[in-house]
């Protein structure tokens, strides 16, 4: 526990640390299949296929580097608005055991095979079942150390904190629900549309409660703290999460347009999503009229960059989401690439964006030193901007030109492209989407490179100074 | 209507005014102050003290 603030930041530290690990991972993996996409032959069965390692690549990217920082800055933050230290130091420690145990046995058995088909919920049900012990752990430490805080009145951060944590508890307890037939297989205790309406439940308010609400208390929390200037107005903030949350959760079955699913729960899921927007733009405002008279600091303040950029992807992303959601739309752009497109714009520029600020914000915060190298950082943020334009840009183009030429029919109502035809013209897309990863690694490695130093030089700074 | 529509139509409207009441609070004169005040005490958390400390302390009630 770091004894002089009376926070317990040395657990933050290992969360910061491991969660970089495993988003390295991520990202290296990312790269790798985006090559095998591109280069077919790069597919080395059976551990090392396309088909395998694509669910350790979102795994490692949502769960380790994702979840891995939001753990890290929940501790962090909720310590501090709370104005208190945490419930229990002792079981955040076996938190981040068992989180590195979660996420190392998740990539091994999903190399090996062992797969539940279900989006984001990918993990059979040993694994799943030490994820809910873990969330629980989590989550009683958060909610009791949020119970004994000395504020009153809880600030905004603190309600996307508390969505996150009951939010995914439901979710995953709903849709994780099998039948287990032996130790490495189980089969889903839902059947049919039952079982697509719950999975897209889950799916997309993973989306909601994983890479929404989490992001946006540490955006909420640390702009300010980077600007030096409060947000612009706590209430629009208030109002907007409970906009959020009470319109989020009905939005899943938009990944179901043109199914059996009942069309009322279709066109309900629609309206929903395009009412979302409200609420997401909300954050976004909020975001944009805090830095009213503070628009310089984004020359000069590299945080702000990141956080600014981040909300603004966050805005993009929840115009493009809501649209994708009407059903003529999401016709036309479903299963082409322009989905991914979409999806890393999101965890690239929204959710990596506002997590590296907030790493940059804290580390020498917690080992009390000064930033490496501004100037690094810098060339990151160019790098990793550059990297996630390249690949969602070229996917979102990938995507429409794929969507006009499956949709393209003779006059006599036959298909004028066959499948094949449309895979060859993507080919030069693919190759740019390698690239835009292989950028965004090097500004991953950037990144690292400069969190290294600066813990390298907070080392070296204590040891002169206890000399 | 059966009894499933009218079950789901009572949660929704529940839940409306439920959303409808949080909008009047937050948004009423009399908890303007109030509603405001997280984001200025939230500036300096960061070196807590009596001083700075503001709201009640939760764990002596």
């Amino acid at each position: 526990m770091n004894q002089q603030e009376g926070y317990a930041d040395d657990i933050v530290k290992g969360f910061v640390i491991w969660s970089m690990v495993w988003g390295l991972v991520a990202v290296l993996v990312g790269v790798f299949i985006s090559f095998q996409i591109a280069f077919p032959q790069l597919n080395f069965p059976p551990y090392l296929t396309y088909g395998r390692l694509r669910p350790i690549h979102t795994n490692a990217g949502i769960f380790g580097w994702g979840i891995g920082s939001f753990m890290a800055f929940f501790i962090y933050i909720t310590q501090r608005l709370t104005r208190t230290s945490l419930w229990s130091p002792g079981l955040a420690k076996v938190q981040l055991w068992l989180f590195n145990v979660v996420i190392a046995l998740a990539a091994v058995t999903l190399a090996m095979g062992m797969n539940r088909s279900k989006e984001y919920a990918e993990l059979e049900w040993p694994v799943a079942s030490l994820v809910v012990v873990l969330w629980v752990i989590f989550a009683v430490n958060i909610i009791m150390t949020i119970v004994k805080r000395r504020e009153e009145q809880m600030y905004i951060s603190l309600w996307y904190i508390l969505a996150t944590l009951v939010g995914v508890a439901v979710l995953y307890l709903v849709n994780n629900a099998s039948i287990p037939v032996s130790l490495t297989k189980s089969y889903s205790a839902y059947a049919g549309a039952n079982d697509a309406n719950v999975q897209w439940w889950y799916g997309h308010n993973a989306v909601a409660m994983v890479l929404t609400t989490p992001p946006l208390a540490i955006f909420y929390y640390f702009l300010p703290k980077a600007t030096g200037v409060p947000i612009y107005s706590h209430r629009m903030g208030v109002i907007a999460f409970w906009s959020l949350i009470f319109m989020y959760l009905w939005t899943g079955a938009h990944h179901l347009l043109w199914t059996p699913v009942p069309d009322w729960v279709q066109t309900l899921a629609m309206a929903f999503s395009v009412m979302l927007i409200a609420p997401s733009w909300a954050a976004v405002f909020n975001g944009y009229f805090s830095m009213n008279g503070q628009w310089h600091q984004m020359r000069e303040n590299y945080l702000v960059k990141f956080l600014i950029f981040g909300i603004t992807f966050y805005g993009m992303q929840t115009l493009q989401g809501p649209s994708q959601a009407v059903r003529t739309f999401s016709a036309f752009i479903h299963y082409t690439d322009w989905v991914p497109g979409h999806v890393h714009m999101g965890t690239l520029g929204w959710v990596s964006l506002v997590l590296f600020a907030a790493i940059y914000y804290t580390i020498p915060r917690i080992y009390h030193t000064e930033i490496y190298s501004v100037g690094l950082a810098n060339v990151h943020f160019w790098l990793v901007l550059t990297g996630q334009l390249i690949f969602s840009i070229t996917m979102w183009i990938a995507g429409v030109q794929q969507a006009a030429m499956l949709n393209a029919t003779n006059p006599d109502g036959s298909l004028h492209y066959s499948f094949i035809e449309t895979m060859v013209e993507l080919y030069p897309y693919w190759h740019m989407r390698a690239l835009g990863g292989v950028i965004y690694l090097a500004g991953l490695l950037v990144f690292l490179y400069n969190i290294y130093q600066t813990i390298a030089g907070a080392k070296t700074q204590a040891v002169a100074q206890r000399a | 209507m059966d009894s499933a529509s009218i079950y789901y139509l009572g949660v929704t409207l529940i839940l409306f005014l439920v959303f409808a009441a949080i909008v009047a609070r937050t948004y009423s004169r009399k908890y303007r102050e109030k509603g405001e005040a997280p984001k200025f005490r939230m500036m300096d958390d960061d070196k807590p003290s009596d001083e700075n400390k503001g709201g009640r302390d939760v764990r002596r009630k």
